[in-house]
């Protein structure tokens, strides 16, 4: 199997299960058909069983409940932990939110942390639900990211500061691809500190209009968490194979 | 009951017997029929075949003719063969007294 269009086989047959690649390419080459052939057989596979991925609920779940509404909410609360760490940096700013030292750093300790447990959770959300349509919500991730980024018009801040929920939300996909469930306990503790943290988060003054809005959309965020919780007293742990 | 395709599966894994695999069933069906079969259809059917547990299926072993590469191997199980007898019986029965002859009618003005 040598030449581009058996590499173009090799490729997309990746997208199929392991056993499934392996049986399907073999049939592929012991019937003798051309590349293009074969390409147009796995291809058609391919087609139907991600089609068929897409008649459960988890993908839609994954890719319209969390990864787009998500990543553009979690843009905003990056934005507002860059702003929070400027105006600390800054006096004049802090006294223009209406804010001490003190009150300044604590906020935005909240806010890191609900950046990290908010991205952590929607990953690990979408890992564990998605693992083969995976692309789909990456896709639609990205697309709101690049949206964002090209209407993205603040002086003072760069645009990468759009950016800090990626890195854990990564990590948060990345271990939702490697187990499915996580104990009830932890659980249950990141749900309730992220539930409570954001009362103090929300109720601030300095907070700007790109924030999400306090009340109403909090739920968008949240809830991935308290999906968590409900799903881990179903099954303790289990380590997911390939 | 059984779709036409699953059908034609079926039997062509029955007849194949300890030779039925992915690429012998499908070279059996486009024989038979003479049309062709794709691969997509092929193993999304043996899947919902053995989802309603028609047939079974396992990796065997690696040939050199497949470039080392293992072949899925199927079985039809009791309730397979079942299946395809209640559908045959209903062709059958449903052919009885039919006539496939085209009748050639002059057409009126």
């Amino acid at each position: 199997m040598t030449g581009i269009g058996w590499s173009l086989v090799g490729v997309v047959s990746r997208l199929l299960e392991r056993e499934e690649r392996e049986a399907v390419l073999g049939d592929v080459l012991e019937a003798g058909e051309s590349a293009w052939q074969g390409l147009l057989g796995v291809l058609g596979l391919v087609i139907r069983r991600q089609a068929a991925l897409w008649k459960n609920w988890q993908p839609w779940l994954a890719a319209f409940g969390v990864a787009f509404p998500g990543s553009q909410l979690l843009m905003g609360v990056s934005l507002s932990v860059s702003w929070n760490y400027q105006q600390l940096l800054c006096p004049r700013l802090l006294a223009e939110g209406s804010l001490t030292t003190r009150t300044g750093f604590l906020l935005l300790m909240c806010q890191s942390f609900l950046l990290v447990g908010w991205s952590w959770t929607g990953g690990f959300l979408v890992g564990s639900v998605s693992r083969r349509t995976l692309w789909a919500s990456t896709l639609l991730c990205y697309a709101s990211c690049l949206f964002c980024l090209t209407r993205f018009r603040v002086e003072s801040l760069s645009r990468f500061c759009l950016l800090l929920f990626l890195l854990p939300a990564i990590w948060g996909v990345a271990q939702g691809l490697r187990i499915s469930t996580i104990k009830l306990s932890s659980a249950m503790i990141l749900a309730v500190a992220l539930t409570v943290l954001m009362i103090p988060a929300w109720s601030s003054p300095s907070l700007h209009w790109w924030s999400p809005p306090p009340l109403s959309l909090n739920w968008v965020l949240i809830w991935p968490a308290w999906y968590l919780v409900a799903t881990a007293r179903r099954s303790p742990r289990m380590v997911r194979g390939s | 009951m059984l779709g036409e395709f699953e059908y034609l599966l079926l039997a062509a894994a029955a007849r194949l017997g300890d030779a039925a695999y992915g690429a012998a069933i499908r070279e059996e069906i486009e024989a038979s029929t003479g049309r062709k079969c794709s691969i997509g259809a092929l193993y999304t059917t043996i899947d919902r075949l053995e989802q309603k547990n028609l047939v079974e299926t396992w990796m065997g072993d690696a040939t050199p003719q497949r470039g080392g590469r293992a072949k899925r191997l199927v079985r039809v199980t009791a309730k397979g063969v079942r299946a395809g007898r209640e559908f045959y019986d209903a062709v059958a029965r449903v052919s009885r007294g039919v006539s496939w002859v085209v009748r050639h009618t002059r057409s009126h003005p």
